[in-house]
C-alpha cells in the first residue's frame, strides 16, 4: 500500500513550516548549504567560463568577427588564441586580420611566425609575398644553413640532431658493451646516423640564428644611431621591414637590417622567436 | 615653363599670426560649437597639439584640419585652419586659455577664446554653416565607387557660397577628383528646398572594415575654381570670403570584402550593374595577318557612377592575336542629366544609365579556318543581385580569307603555344579553417631551459652502461671478489640467525649457526665450499697468538660439539657454548676482516 500526498497536503506542509518556522541550528545550516551551493557554483561557473575561453573559441571567435568585418576585434581574439597556444592556423589568421586592420608590420610577423611553425603552409607564404608585394617590402636574407632550417618546422631540427647523435652512438658501441658481435647494419645506420647529423647541424644552427629576426612593427620607424631618445636617426624603417637583432641595451634593441646597422625602441622590433623566460 | 613663370608667387609672412574664436560664440547647453584656429603659415609647419586644454565642463574633440592658399593682391599666402568641436553640458562662461604652438619652430602664441552658453541664445547670432556629406549607401564591397556629395547649404534668400578645396577625409578609401563636378541646385532638406553648392565626386573603398569618411572645405564665398553649374536664381554675395573651414559630422562606412565564390572569368573588379552592347568589327571580310579592330561598349545600368572599370584581359588562342589592353582608351562617362527647370522643384533621381565605356582590341587573324572572333570572357559583381554577372564578349562571325603570311607568323603562333601560363596574381588568402598543430612555444627546443638536461640522458645512459661494462669485466678478472662479497653477505646473514638463536636460548641452533658462520667466512680463502671445512680450517686464519689462545679454544669447542651432534653417539650439551657468545663475535669479526 503506498501513500502519496496530493498538491493540497504538500501546500499544507508548507505552510505549517512555514508558519512554525526554522530553528537557529536549522537556518545556519541551511545558510551553509546556501554558502556552499555558492561557493560551487561560482566554481562551476569559473570552471564553464575557464573552458568557454579556450584557444579554439578564442579562434572561433576571431573567424566570426573576420567574416562580420570587425577586425580589430578578430586580431585581438586570434592574438589571444596565439598567445594562449602558438599554432600555425591562428598565427595565419592573425596576420590576415592584422593587415586588414592595415598593421603591416604585425600581420608579416604573425604570417612569419605560422611559417616559422608550420613551413608547408602555403596560405602564409602566399600572404607574406602578397603583402610584401603590395608593401614593396624585401624579404630577410637568409643564409645557405639558414634556408636550410625553413624546409622543416623548427622543432624538429633539434630533435633530429639529437636523436641522430645517441643513434650513431649507440649503435657503435652497444654492441661491444653487449658483447654482441658487430654486425655490417650496425655500422651502417651508425654510419646513416652521423650523416643525418651532420647534416641536420646547419640546419640545427640556421633555427639558432633565424631565431633573432625580427620585424619593424611601426610604420616609419626611427633607426637611431645610439641607443638613447635624442639620438640621431640615421633612416626610417618602413613596418614590417626584416631586421636581426643583435643585443638589447636598456629599451634599445640594435639590429642590422639588410642595408644598415641601428638602435630601435625595443616594442619596435616585433621578434619571429620571442626571448625565452 | 612660361606658365609656372606666370603663376603668382607663394609668400610666407615672416610674422604668423594666429587667430581663434569659436563659432558660434553662444550656445545653448549641449550644442555644438566649433573652436577655430587659423594661422597665415603652412600646415606642415605648424605642430598642432593632440589634444587642446580647456575646462573641464567643456568637452574638446579634435575637428577638421587644412591649408589652402588666398590670394593678398599679387601673391599667394598660406591659410591654415584648426577646428577643435566643442560641447558644455551647463550654462557659463568657458575659456580655452591662450596657450603656445611651434611653428617652423618658433613659438607662436594661439589666443584664448571664449565661449558663452546660455539658455536662450540672442537671435542675432548667426548659425553656423555645416557642409553635409550624402552617401547614397553606406554598406558596400571593396571597389565599389558610389557618388559622394559634398553639400553646403545657402542661406535664406537663396544666397550660396563657393567651396574651396573640399576634400573627402579619412582612410582606406580612393576619391576619383578628375571626375568631380560642382554645381548649384535646390537641395530638399528639413522639409523644404535649399539652393545650396553641391560639390560631387566618385568614393571607391580601397580597404574593408569600418572606414570613416569626413567632408571639410573652405568657405570661399563668390571665388569658384572651376566649372559651376547654377539651376535656379542663385545671389553670390560679394566682398571677400573669410575662408572659414567647414567639415560634416562623420560617415562610417561597413566595407565589405567581394565573396569568392561564384566568381566568373573575366573578372577585373568591375563593380555594379553593366551590360555590354553588341562587339562592332570594323570589317567582317578580312585577311590572314590582317589587323581588325573590335570596339565593345559597356553601360552602366546602375545607381553609382562609372568607375575606371579594367578591360578585361585579351583572350589567347591559337587562330587570334589579341592586343593587350595597352592599347585600349576608354571614352568619357556620359554627362549627368540636365539641371532641372525650377528651383523648388525635387533634385532629379539617377537615370536609367550613368555612362558608357568603350573598349577597343586589336585582333589579327592567324588562320583562315577560324570563322569568329574569340569571345572574350568579362564579367562583374553586381551588389543588388548580390552574385556575379556574366559578361562575356560574344564572337563576332568573320570571313578570314588567305593573306600574305606576315613574316613574324611562325614566331608568333611558337611564341602563343610555349608561353607560359601568367602569373598568378596575388591575393590575400582566406581564413585558415582550423588552428593546426598546437605547439607548446615559438621559441626552439634548443634555447629552451630542460633541452640540455634531456640531450644528457641518453649520454648519462651510455656512460652508465659503460661504467657497468667495466665493472662486470673487472670481477670476471677477479672472482675472489666476488666471492669475498658473496661470503660476507652469507656471514651477515648467519650471525643474524645465531644471535636469534642466542636470544632464543636455542643451543643446538647456536651452535649450528656459529660453525656456518665461520665456514662461509673462511671458504673464500682456499676456495672451497664452506661445508667442506673443518675447525682446522679456521684456526690458521686467526692471528697467530690467538689460535692456540681463548679464540681458538672456542673454534674448537664449537667445532667439537656440532661435530659430536652429527658424527657421534651422543649428541654434546650446546648449551654450554651459548655463554661463549661475546668470545664468538670476536673470533667472527676477526674472521670478516680478513674477507
Amino acid at each position: 500500500m503506498t501513500h502519496s500526498l496530493s498538491p493540497h497536503h504538500s501546500s499544507n506542509l508548507a505552510l505549517c513550516s512555514s508558519r512554525v518556522g526554522l530553528s537557529f541550528g536549522r537556518r545556519a545550516m541551511v545558510l551553509g548549504f546556501a554558502s556552499l551551493s555558492v561557493c560551487l557554483l561560482s566554481l562551476l561557473l569559473s570552471l564553464v567560463t575557464l573552458s568557454a575561453a579556450s584557444p579554439h573559441t578564442l579562434f572561433q571567435d576571431g573567424a566570426n568577427a573576420y567574416r562580420a568585418a570587425d577586425y580589430a576585434r578578430a586580431a585581438e581574439a586570434f592574438r589571444q588564441s596565439a598567445a594562449w597556444q602558438p599554432a600555425a592556423g591562428a598565427l595565419q589568421n592573425l596576420g590576415n586580420a592584422e593587415w586588414q586592420c592595415r598593421r603591416t608590420g604585425a600581420a608579416i610577423l604573425a604570417w612569419e611566425q605560422s611559417l616559422w611553425l608550420h613551413p608547408f603552409n602555403p596560405a602564409a607564404r602566399q600572404n607574406l609575398r602578397f603583402a610584401r608585394k603590395v608593401a614593396q617590402l624585401e624579404a630577410p636574407e637568409l643564409a645557405w644553413y639558414e634556408v636550410i632550417s625553413t624546409w622543416l618546422p623548427v622543432d624538429w631540427w633539434a630533435w633530429i640532431a639529437g636523436a641522430s647523435f645517441w643513434l650513431a652512438v649507440g649503435v657503435a658501441t652497444l654492441p661491444g658493451i653487449l658483447r654482441r658481435r658487430k654486425a655490417t647494419w650496425h655500422q651502417a645506420v651508425a654510419a646513416f646516423c652521423l650523416m643525418v647529423f651532420l647534416l641536420s647541424v646547419p640546419a640545427y644552427i640556421g633555427v639558432q640564428t633565424r631565431s633573432r629576426l625580427g620585424f619593424v612593427l611601426q610604420h616609419d620607424t626611427p633607426l637611431r644611431l645610439t641607443p638613447t631618445l635624442e639620438a640621431q636617426a640615421v633612416t626610417r624603417l618602413a613596418a614590417g621591414e626584416p631586421a636581426r637583432r643583435i643585443r638589447t641595451r636598456g629599451h634599445y634593441v640594435l639590429i642590422r637590417t639588410n642595408r644598415t646597422l641601428g638602435w630601435v625602441e625595443e616594442a619596435q622590433l616585433g621578434l619571429i622567436c620571442p626571448e625565452p623566460n | 615653363m612660361s606658365l609656372m613663370i606666370s603663376q603668382p608667387k607663394l609668400q610666407i609672412p615672416a610674422l604668423t599670426v594666429a587667430t581663434a574664436a569659436f563659432d558660434p560664440p553662444v550656445v545653448r547647453p549641449g550644442e555644438q560649437s566649433f573652436l577655430r584656429v587659423t594661422f597665415n603659415a603652412l600646415e606642415d609647419a605648424i605642430e598642432w597639439p593632440t589634444n587642446l586644454v580647456g575646462p573641464p565642463e567643456l568637452e574638446l574633440r579634435p575637428g577638421a584640419h587644412g591649408q589652402m592658399l588666398k590670394m593678398t593682391g599679387t601673391n599667394f599666402e598660406p591659410h591654415s585652419a584648426f577646428n577643435t568641436r566643442a560641447r558644455a553640458s551647463s550654462l557659463g562662461s568657458f575659456i580655452v586659455p591662450e596657450f603656445v604652438v611651434r611653428v617652423d619652430g618658433k613659438p607662436v602664441a594661439v589666443p584664448s577664446a571664449r565661449l558663452e552658453v546660455v539658455s536662450t541664445p540672442p537671435a542675432s547670432v548667426p548659425a553656423v554653416p555645416q557642409l553635409a556629406l550624402d552617401l547614397p549607401v553606406t554598406n558596400l564591397f571593396v571597389g565599389q565607387a558610389i557618388r559622394a556629395q559634398v553639400v553646403l547649404p545657402g542661406l535664406a534668400g537663396g544666397i550660396v557660397q563657393g567651396l574651396a578645396y573640399p576634400q573627402l577625409s579619412g582612410q582606406g578609401f580612393l576619391v576619383d577628383v578628375a571626375v568631380a563636378r560642382q554645381r548649384v541646385e535646390a537641395v530638399h532638406r528639413g522639409g523644404t528646398n535649399v539652393l545650396s553648392f553641391i560639390y560631387e565626386t566618385t568614393l571607391t573603398p580601397l580597404t574593408t572594415g569600418r572606414l570613416t569618411v569626413v567632408a571639410q572645405g573652405f568657405m570661399a564665398g563668390n571665388r569658384f575654381s572651376g566649372p559651376v553649374v547654377i539651376a535656379g536664381q542663385a545671389t553670390i554675395p560679394g566682398g571677400p570670403p573669410q575662408y572659414t573651414l567647414l567639415e560634416s559630422e562623420p560617415v562610417e562606412l561597413n566595407v565589405r570584402p567581394l565573396p569568392r565564390e561564384g566568381e566568373l572569368p573575366g573578372f577585373t573588379g568591375a563593380i555594379g550593374s553593366f551590360a555590354v552592347g553588341p562587339p562592332q568589327l570594323s570589317t567582317n571580310e578580312l585577311r590572314v595577318g590582317e589587323p581588325v579592330r573590335l570596339t565593345v561598349t559597356i553601360t552602366n545600368r546602375g545607381d553609382g557612377p562609372l568607375a575606371r572599370i579594367a578591360p578585361p584581359p585579351p583572350p589567347k588562342t591559337r587562330d587570334w592575336q589579341v592586343f593587350a589592353a595597352a592599347d585600349f582608351a576608354p571614352a568619357q562617362p556620359v554627362s549627368p542629366p540636365p539641371p532641372p527647370a525650377s528651383p523648388v522643384s525635387p533634385p532629379p533621381q539617377p537615370a536609367g544609365f550613368q555612362g558608357v565605356l568603350t573598349f577597343n582590341y586589336t585582333l589579327v587573324a592567324l588562320t583562315e579556318a577560324t570563322t569568329a572572333t574569340p569571345p572574350i570572357p568579362f564579367s562583374c559583381y553586381d551588389p543588388r543581385a548580390g552574385a556575379y554577372a556574366d559578361l562575356t564578349i560574344p564572337p563576332v562571325s568573320v570571313t578570314v580569307s588567305p593573306g600574305a603570311t606576315p613574316g613574324d607568323l611562325g614566331s608568333l603562333l611558337q611564341a602563343g603555344s610555349v608561353e607560359a601560363e601568367p602569373e598568378k596574381e596575388l591575393v590575400l588568402s582566406s581564413l585558415a579553417a582550423s588552428r593546426g598543430r598546437p605547439a607548446a612555444s615559438l621559441v626552439p627546443p634548443q634555447q629552451r631551459a630542460w633541452f640540455p638536461l634531456v640531450q644528457l640522458a641518453p649520454g648519462v645512459a651510455f656512460l652508465g652502461i659503460w661504467a657497468w661494462d667495466r665493472r662486470r669485466r673487472y670481477l670476471e678478472a677477479h672472482p675472489d671478489v666476488v666471492l669475498r662479497r658473496r661470503a660476507r653477505r652469507a656471514l651477515r646473514r648467519e650471525r643474524r640467525i645465531l644471535q636469534r638463536a642466542a636470544q632464543a636460548a636455542d643451543a643446538p641452533r647456536f651452535a649450528a649457526a656459529a660453525v656456518s658462520a665461520m665456514r662461509v667466512a673462511c671458504a673464500p680463502h682456499y676456495p672451497a665450499e664452506p661445508r667442506a671445512l673443518v675447525g682446522g680450517d679456521v684456526l690458521p686464519l686467526l692471528p697467530a697468538a690467538e689460535r692456540s689462545g681463548r679464540a681458538g679454544e672456542v673454534v674448537r669447542r664449537f667445532f667439537a660439539v656440532t661435530d659430536s651432534a652429527l658424527f657421534g653417539p651422543t649428541a654434546a650439551n650446546a648449551a654450554e657454548l651459548l655463554p661463549l657468545q661475546p668470545e664468538l663475535e670476536q673470533v667472527l669479526e676477526q674472521l670478516e676482516a680478513r674477507l
